[in-house]
């Protein structure tokens, strides 16, 4: 039977680290990813990661459940990443390369039903839509993220961001419209054509 | 439902891409989705974008960072006890300096004669000598030489019966002889000389066999060594080769590419 991270987070209230260090194993995948779609720069997502975890277990008496503990930690993430992007005072994505890197593709490990046209396509785009993510506001950026990779619901991000339900949507139609425009331009993504 | 639900409510789109929120409402919008072209290519053109954003994953990374509590600090001891912040050998200076100054303080006196060792501090009252000692001391005008005399007679006393062990009933009588006549100094000397040369010589004997030890392991971690050396060259041709084959392919690849787009 798992436990849950309530369970988890009310024994590490009690004091027992290895709980906590559960929950890390549990959330250190989800946490990092988001932190890297933040900021783009591997080992300092790896520090916010870090960062996000120790400050969580030190908060952590203050927290009274009244959010998700996932929720919980998404916020701090967030905030840790703003922190950042403010301290650095630079573009928040990665400053990705221009063109294809060869010996980085050859390092590549392709699955094996993968070729070798699909791993460039799949760089091509992931490039194209970090570059694209650089023009996007932080709440829009953080909408996005949230909804497509930690399946969070609409109201769930409403609360993490603390605004209307409605507001949340506006912000995933306006982000999702300019990530579509960047996409078209570049010719990455075709046929999908129509209002903007 | 009409185009206007679209134009007009972002809410119901999101709501219908995301499969989220009140079903009848997702299920009237596809209905309109299936009979409004606009609409229909402005879905279409949203879940494309949602399939690039699945492409997008982060690099993979280590992440072993793990929250250890510190264990209950110890009372700390005292640091004049410890001298943590001082070399070894500085401490050993120090406390050999306090050992001196307290010997010179308390008058320690250390002697070995014939009854034997005595420790005796300045502050303790001297114990009353026999007198024929006293007098003797008195005769040779000083102490030392009485001690020094009582040390050569222990020490030819204790290489007597050395000489004693000898198995040879000539040489054994030849010894006792020696034994009750007194050892003159420059036999004395020579015995002195022998049992240096014989301590010499255990230590030349005990540094060769450290030596040659030395050198044994010296040659075995250079065996060792070599072989890893070998093992971990055979490893990188092996990752080289993979490498080379991969970046052929990928060659390959770019050349066909240039070849259709020509």
């Amino acid at each position: 039977m798992t436990v849950t991270d309530e369970e988890l987070v009310a024994r590490s209230v009690a004091g027992d680290s290895d709980s906590f260090n559960q929950l890390i194993i549990r959330w250190e995948r989800p946490i990092y990813a988001l932190a890297y779609r933040q900021i783009g720069r591997e080992d300092d997502a790896r520090d916010v990661c870090q960062e996000a975890f120790l400050r969580a277990f030190r908060a952590l008496p203050g927290f009274k459940g009244q959010a998700k503990f996932s929720s919980w930690l998404y916020r701090i993430t967030l905030n840790l990443c703003r922190d950042w992007m403010r301290r650095q005072r630079r573009a928040p994505f990665v400053q990705v390369p221009e063109g294809v890197d060869v010996s980085d593709l050859a390092a590549v490990q392709a699955s094996p039903s993968e070729s070798i046209e699909d791993v460039i396509g799949r760089k091509d785009l992931g490039r194209h839509l970090a570059r694209a993510m650089q023009t996007l506001p932080h709440e829009q950026r953080s909408a996005i993220l949230l909804k497509e990779y930690h399946d969070l619901t609409f109201q769930e991000i409403a609360e993490l961001q603390g605004c209307p339900l409605s507001t949340v949507k506006t912000r995933l139609y306006q982000g999702l419209t300019v990530l579509r425009r960047e996409l078209e331009r570049s010719g990455v993504v075709t046929g999908v054509g129509g209002r903007s | 439902m009409s185009d206007r639900q679209f134009c007009g409510n972002v809410d119901v789109l999101m709501s219908y891409l995301y499969e989220e929120g009140d079903p009848r409402e997702r299920e009237a919008f596809a209905a309109h989705v299936a009979g409004c072209e606009a609409c229909a290519t402005e879905v279409a053109a949203m879940r494309a974008v949602r399939g690039g954003l699945a492409a997008w994953a982060p690099p993979e990374t280590v992440l072993d960072f793990r929250i250890v509590r510190e264990p209950e600090s110890r009372p700390r001891r005292v640091a004049w006890l410890t001298m943590p912040q001082l070399p070894a050998w500085a401490q050993l200076a120090a406390a050999s300096l306090v050992v001196g100054v307290a010997v010179g303080i308390s008058g320690l006196e250390v002697r070995y004669d014939q009854q034997g060792w005595t420790v005796r501090a300045g502050w303790s009252k001297p114990e009353s000598a026999p007198s024929g000692v006293q007098q003797a001391s008195t005769a040779a005008d000083a102490p030392w030489r009485a001690e020094l005399a009582a040390f050569e007679q222990k020490l030819r006393s204790e290489l007597r019966p050395a000489d004693a062990g000898v198995s040879d009933p000539g040489v054994r009588q030849a010894a006792n002889a020696g034994a009750r006549r007194p050892m003159g100094d420059q036999e004395f000397m020579a015995r002195v000389r022998e049992l240096i040369d014989a301590s010499e010589t255990r230590q030349q004997r005990e540094m060769a066999v450290r030596i040659s030890q030395v050198m044994r392991d010296f040659d075995t971690q250079r065996r060792t060594d070599l072989t890893r050396v070998v093992d971990g060259m055979g490893a990188l041709e092996g990752r080289t080769g993979a490498a080379v084959a991969q970046q052929r392919e990928l060659l390959n690849y770019l050349v066909r590419v240039s070849q259709k787009q020509q």
